[in-house]
């Protein structure tokens, strides 16, 4: 069953980069559906990124003794100042490192 | 400029990214095997989906054991932006032969896109911009392919104090917020952020689909909102 999920995810997952480059469909799209696709990666996304950061494990909010949550934020502010990738990436993961091996959390 | 020159430069302008890519593909590697995957199914699905947060969402779904039908439902959803991805790239590449747009669009991932869609914009009449995606698109699959295999041979032997497990958010977080530029879009990622948790407890992964209809619910109805500011 695991390898069957694995060939059919694979072959969705082309069939979406595929698609609209095989020439079988319409170049424009509707622009109500368009405009919906565009919020797609960030509702899919952000969903993952609140559970990554243990907000809320076992009915417990965890907010004060978070720091993935406290390296977010920052990485946040810098994500919107850079708009880079990397540095967003580099300082959240150092600001994280140096937290957790610093602080006595 | 010849064809190995815009293919060069894809694989050099690709390069820096991978300094984010490579540990996300530990991290799958690892991930993937603590799920229950075998070494080769958690290194075969690098290239058989070739998908990073999507794959990182199959191992997760794999172990809470949600069904087949979720799990295709998710993937999917996850990797539906590789359509538009596909689809603002037609003009350059609907000439392109078959096997071109066959081999492009199995490499059309987000750093593959982020980097050529520049390119493209900026050199429209360019008859080998297929080059620079060629290039960009095999760097981040060599990069990734050797992350997974790095990932599934370390398993648990990571120092204690890296913790990787924060680099997956923290990368889709660097990845998202420069994509928030509008209210209708904050709209949408606080309130599919916020209902996740409300839904965390929900059994089979329901979670991320709801979480994902709603925000996709509330960017739709918010809309309306950015023309008027």
């Amino acid at each position: 069953m695991t390898w069957l999920a694995i060939v059919l995810s694979g072959f969705f997952t082309f069939l979406i980069r595929f698609v609209p480059l095989s020439g079988i469909m319409p170049k424009k799209l509707y622009p109500n559906i368009k405009s919906s696709l565009q919020y797609i990666p960030l509702v899919v996304l952000t969903p993952i990124i609140f559970n990554g950061l243990s907000i809320y494990e076992n009915n417990i909010i965890f907010i004060s003794e978070n720091l993935k949550l406290y390296s977010a934020i920052i990485a946040i502010f810098v994500a919107i100042v850079f708009n880079n990738v990397l540095i967003t990436i580099t300082v959240g993961m150092l600001s994280f490192l140096l937290m957790s091996n610093f602080l006595n959390i | 400029m010849n064809k190995w020159i815009i293919f060069r430069q894809g694989i050099l302008e690709e390069l820096p990214l991978q300094l984010g890519v490579f540990p996300f593909g530990i991290i799958y590697g690892i991930m993937a095997i603590e799920s229950g995957l075998t070494p080769l199914q958690s290194f075969l699905m690098s290239s058989i989906i070739f998908g990073g947060a999507s794959q990182i969402v199959f191992v997760q779904l794999v172990a809470s054991s949600a069904p087949i039908t979720i799990t295709l439902t998710s993937i999917t959803a996850i990797n539906s932006r590789h359509f538009l991805y596909s689809l603002s790239m037609y003009d350059f590449l609907i000439k392109l032969k078959l096997k071109w747009r066959i081999i492009l669009a199995y490499l059309l991932t987000d750093e593959a896109y982020a980097v050529s869609i520049r390119k493209f914009m900026k050199e429209p009449n360019n008859s080998l911009l297929h080059y620079h995606l060629l290039g960009t698109g095999l760097t981040l699959f060599t990069s990734w392919q050797t992350a997974t295999l790095t990932g599934i041979l370390l398993g648990g032997n990571l120092p204690q104090f890296l913790d990787l497990s924060f680099i997956i958010p923290l990368t889709f977080l660097a990845i998202i917020v420069p994509m928030i530029n509008s209210i209708s879009t904050l709209c949408a990622v606080l309130s599919s952020g916020l209902s996740s948790l409300y839904f965390k407890n929900l059994e089979l992964s329901l979670w991320i689909l709801l979480a994902g209809i709603v925000g996709l619910f509330v960017g739709f109805i918010t809309r309306k909102l950015d023309k008027k500011v």
